[in-house]
């Protein structure tokens, strides 16, 4: 640019923007003040710069009464030294300079299209920042008001169900965390959404555009990084919780869970013992060792938080591990959809003090000596025959067991049986060699011959041979 | 010109399915006869499920075009095959576009209809503990159906959307490949027949997960769930492809990728995962198709199988799915924030490279579904780490529109009703989801109601809200009139509050305990006074759906007659086009001159019709 401009003429049809301009010059150079002309009129421009010869001419690039193109044509066609200074005081006093000798087509091109604005620094008037301001000041209390509203609301409404083990502890905490996290976002968003809902409506008759702002890489960088490491930083907090909820303890007592279409078994190998309800003494870590029968079960007690999916197959044997903390009555639920009954399978949980454990193992070891029929009786409860067959007379899944022993039965195929020892040990064993009339084969589990004893098999059929 | 009912190519579409159907059947039963095997129903369903779906093909017409040409005859050009007015023209083969888009619309609506329909049914019998209304194996066929017809819905729903909007929003006469347009279209509707024709077959009680070994075990209803949802897969990766080549080769000159409007980058990523991750939920389907078939011991541990590997090839598809559906929709608020705030859209190339980052993301994360499932633990703590990433181009996306709000002048007409509503839903569905991405918290959160509250808010937040709004929207364009306004707003103001209800009771029933997919909950009747809430919700969104359906088919046939430019829009197909857009779209090529969502400039404009040439000179 000249850096000592002689003649300059300010085209715009505001007298403000030229007034305003030939203060600024008058002060910078006040010892030897160049010759400043006005302009307000696109013609008067055209003409003086023909006639008048100035070295510089400032057009207020925000007049739309200039006609560019013309101007443009004008102003290449000359060949006196001059130049053009585009000053635009809406995009926040942005300004260009164009050398009538070294005018490229690419800026001519520039000159012609649409405004210039820059994306960085929109403008701000003073007045229109401290309304801004006073914008975000205002949502900022709401976005904390609300935050510590619903931050406490989350944590006071007990959400969660009592916890009643000791990897309850860290999971809890780790919930806190996303509570807060989730309060934050909420009012962060919601308040925000809100606000402008109500403060930045189009009132009636009102049918100017919005602000424009185009966006903010600043805003943007900042809104991605913050999130990069707060999701960061939950992922490690999920990860070390997740190492407390996998502490190993040495001394865990080992209990072996299978679950099947539509029961659970546990068995305790210490002693042997295999039941339908799970006993455990409180404050004693739990080894869980956990198989299916048939399809995929999960292991879940709301209370203790964890869960973990049964699967089936001898090389899929999984391990869950559990201290309960807290002695009652809970509810082992499968969680995984496990096929019609899924909803039935569920198993009481007893969490008791050490004594009252042992006298239950007692109990369950001595259970043995009873009369064939009764052992029968337990070793079906235990075992799940009852999730299908009942012993009241209606029939479920399987055909009931009251009043079977002794009966004629018509099968799928066609022949009649009559239902002795043997066509029960075979029934049992090998389920889908002979399907009663009504029933469906493949339903019941293939397996009672690995998981039952001959022994126990024979009191079953003594058992089922009792009702009468 | 053919009249009567066969003339009607949806009509002969399904006769010819049913023919299809008895073929298979028979090829079957004569090849097993011939063996000296007697009549085994299963292998005669399933190839007569995938006969069906060919039977279809060939009724409805969707094949002519390549039949012409395997003749050797002259193939009429798409553009100028001779297409029924009215009504009728959407009930056969069309290769316009917007037909298309339209058809794709209808069986969007009809499915989320039936979809919902299913969820009503169960969700009568859980107003109390204990069995009433339906047997177990009623109830969880019904769960089943209910997911993945309403999926399949929505994956409709994003084709609706991309097939209509697409070619107008990019300047594009029509798609690149007409035929395969219509042909991806109509293979749509004999998936869904079969889908539904599962319950006439005995159902299957899986859920629409379909793990196996438990559907392997599964009813023969199972089968026909397995080829529809396998068919349906082709469809989806047809019209993905055909929108991906639309966005890349058929723009208008000056529309440089980052000048798209903001739809298009959503459709695209999209169409990017529809195209490359579909083929794995098919595969997986197929595979236990087979182990049923064939004894293929691919899942079986009995057989040697592994039953984890499904759930990896199953979750690969069905995790970026979600975004499949969820992409549009944003798109769609990106789409119409600016348009009612009267003002640019807040980072415009962030908005748009956050769709690409969370369909990059979204193939990553797949494993966080089997958290609990057994898999080899090493495996899940990576999985927390990429799957919490996807909050951020989510988050990027929502300050985004949030600084879109912020100081512009916001109308609240009905689609911008529904934006807002999807932002606010969606917000709920987003930030429920952390929780369930690190493992502690998700291994008590796992399978529980809680899950299928947070998806529920994803999904409608994601896309049923925005599909709505787009429906307002972009209705003039589609028949010339309004839609009602008035229904429109009684539509959202039910929709919303009753939607909160209901999925916050679900959420809060499932942090204390309550497992998904129970047909009864008769061990914990302290939850029934929730249940009743969510019940009773759950019947008003399904009014408020109803509503919206009636207001369409109302304002169709008598709504308001839309003139110009009824939002005041800068896109082409409301700058451009008159109401309803015409067939073939834009009458002369137009060329981009600006930013697509400059609407604070008024005196700017984003494209403009190229003159005829001669005018000019």
């Amino acid at each position: 640019m000249n850096p000592n401009p002689r003649k300059i003429l300010i085209a715009s049809g505001n007298s403000l923007f030229g007034k305003g301009l030939m203060g600024l010059i008058a002060q910078r150079w006040k010892k030897d003040p160049p010759e400043i002309r006005l302009s307000r009129q696109m013609a008067e421009t055209l003409e003086m710069m023909e006639s008048w010869q100035p070295d510089l001419v400032i057009v207020d690039y925000d007049d739309t009464t200039i006609d560019r193109g013309e101007f443009l044509r004008s102003f290449v066609s000359g060949d006196q030294p001059m130049q053009v200074m585009l000053v635009s005081l809406q995009a926040s006093g942005a300004v260009v300079v164009y050398d009538r000798r070294t005018l490229t087509p690419a800026q001519a091109e520039d000159w012609l299209s649409v405004p210039w604005v820059s994306p960085e620094e929109p403008d701000v008037s003073k007045e229109q920042r401290s309304s801004t301001m006073r914008h975000f000041v205002i949502a900022g209390i709401l976005i904390v008001l609300v935050a510590t509203i619903v931050y406490l609301l989350l944590n006071t409404i007990g959400i969660l169900p009592a916890p009643a083990s000791v990897e309850a502890g860290p999971i809890d905490q780790l919930f806190t965390a996303h509570f807060l996290a989730i309060a934050v976002l909420f009012a962060l968003i919601t308040v925000l959404m809100v606000y402008s809902m109500i403060v930045f409506r189009q009132r009636k008759g009102d049918n100017t555009p919005g602000r424009n702002i185009k966006g903010s890489t600043r805003l943007e960088i900042f809104w991605t990084l913050i999130p990069l490491v707060v999701v960061l930083y939950f992922s490690y907090l999920g990860s070390a919780t997740l190492d407390r909820t996998n502490a190993q303890a040495p001394d865990a007592l080992e209990v072996d869970v299978l679950g099947g279409q539509w029961y659970w078994s546990f068995t305790y190998p210490d002693w042997d013992i295999t039941t339908n309800e799970l006993w455990l003494p409180v404050d004693r870590p739990v080894l869980f060792r956990l198989r299916s029968a048939d399809v995929i079960h999960s292991f879940w007690v709301p209370e203790w938080r964890v869960k973990q999916d049964l699967l089936p197959g001898e090389n899929f044997v999984r391990e869950l591990r559990v201290t309960p903390t807290e002695e009652g009555q809970f509810q082992l639920l499968c969680a995984e959809m496990c096929g019609v009954r899924h909803a039935y399978m569920v198993s009481p949980v007893y969490v008791v003090s050490q004594d009252e454990f042992n006298t239950w193992v007692n109990e369950q070891t001595q259970a043995i000596d009873l009369d064939p029929a009764a052992r029968g009786q337990k070793w079906a409860q235990d075992a799940g025959c009852f999730s299908c067959h009942s012993i009241d007379g209606s029939d479920s899944i399987g055909p009931t067991w009251l009043g079977l022993y002794d009966s004629e039965r018509e099968l799928v195929s066609g022949e009649t049986v009559e239902v002795d020892d043997d066509y029960l040990f075979t029934a049992i064993v090998d389920p889908d060699v002979h399907v009663a009339e009504g029933f469906r084969p493949g339903v019941m589990p293939q397996d009672y011959e690995t998981r039952l004893t001959e022994e126990q098999i024979e009191d079953i059929i003594e058992f089922i041979e009792s009702l009468e | 010109m053919k009249t009567g009912i066969l003339s009607i190519g949806l009509v002969r579409g399904l006769l010819f399915q049913a023919a299809g159907f008895l073929a298979g059947v028979a090829v079957v039963t004569v090849i097993r006869l011939a063996f000296g095997m007697g009549f085994s129903a299963e292998p005669a369903i399933v190839l007569g499920a995938f006969f069906s779906a060919i039977g279809f093909m060939i009724g409805v017409g969707a094949f002519s075009g390549w039949f012409a040409n395997a003749l050797g005859k002259p193939a009429i050009p798409p553009e100028e095959v001779e297409e029924p007015s009215g009504f009728k023209r959407y009930l056969g083969v069309s290769y316009d576009h917007k037909v298309i888009g339209v058809q794709y619309g209808m069986l969007t609506i009809a499915a989320l209809f039936l979809g919902g329909s299913f969820a009503l049914i169960f969700r009568s019998e859980l107003v109390a503990p204990g069995m009433q209304l339906i047997g177990l194996q009623q109830f969880n066929t019904l769960i089943g159906l209910h997911g993945m017809v309403a999926i399949v819905g929505m994956l409709l729903g994003g084709a609706a959307l991309g097939n209509f909007l697409v070619p107008l929003l990019i300047g594009a006469k029509d798609m690149a490949f007409p035929r395969l347009n219509a042909f991806a279209f109509w293979l749509a509707v004999p998936a869904v027949v079969l889908v539904l024709s599962s319950m006439a077959a005995g159902g299957f009680d899986t859920g629409w997960t379909a793990y196996p070994p438990l559907s392997i075990f599964a009813n023969m209803g199972m089968q026909l769930f397995f080829a529809g949802v396998v068919v349906f897969g082709w469809s989806s990766v047809l019209g993905a492809l055909n929108i991906v080549a639309t966005v890349l080769r058929m723009r208008a000159p000056g529309m440089s990728l980052f000048r798209m409007p903001i739809f298009v980058w959503g459709s695209l990523a999209t169409s990017i995962i529809a195209m490359t991750a579909t083929q794995l939920i098919g595969l997986s389907f197929q595979l236990v198709m087979f182990e049923r078939l064939f004894g293929m011991g691919f899942f079986n541990p009995a057989n040697g199988g592994n039953p984890i590997l499904f759930q990896h090839l199953f979750w690969f598809y069905s995790h970026p799915a979600v975004y499949i559906f969820v992409l549009p929709g944003f798109a769609v608020i990106s789409e119409l924030l600016p348009v009612f705030a009267r003002k640019p859209l807040f980072g415009y190339r962030w908005v748009a490279m956050s769709s690409l980052g969370i369909a990059l993301v979204g193939f990553l994360v797949w494993a966080h579904h089997m958290f609990t499932s057994g898999m080899e633990e090493y495996l899940r703590v990576p999985f927390m780490y990429t799957t919490l990433l996807v909050a951020v181009p989510t988050g990027v996306k929502f300050f985004s529109w949030t600084g879109t709000l912020w100081e512009g002048k916001i109308r609240f007409t009905v689609p911008m009703l529904f934006v807002l509503g999807a932002m606010n839903v969606f917000l709920l569905g987003g930030l429920t989801g952390p929780i369930l991405g690190t493992i502690p918290t998700d291994l008590h959160l796992h399978d529980s109601y809680f899950v299928v509250g947070h998806f529920h808010n994803t999904m409608f937040g994601g896309f049923v809200f925005p599909f709505i709004a787009a429906v307002h929207y972009w209705f003039p364009k589609i028949t010339g009139r309004k839609m009602s306004d008035l229904l429109g707003r009684i539509t959202f103001f039910i929709l919303l509050p009753s939607f909160w209800i209901q999925t916050l009771g679900q959420m809060q029933v499932g942090l204390l305990g309550m497992r998904r997919r129970v047909a009864d909950y008769d061990t914990l009747p302290e939850f029934q006074t929730t249940h009743i809430f969510i019940t009773v919700a759950g019947f008003l969104v399904g009014l408020a759906f109803v509503i919206f359906m009636y207001n369409v088919i109302r304002s169709a046939m008598k709504g308001e007659v839309a003139v110009g430019n009824v939002w005041e829009s800068r896109s082409p197909e409301w700058e451009l086009l008159p109401n309803p857009a015409p067939k073939h779209n834009y009458p002369q090529p137009l060329v981009v001159t600006g930013d697509p969502y400059d609407y604070s400039l008024t005196d700017t404009e984003y494209v403009e019709l190229v003159p005829v040439a001669g005018a000019t000179d």
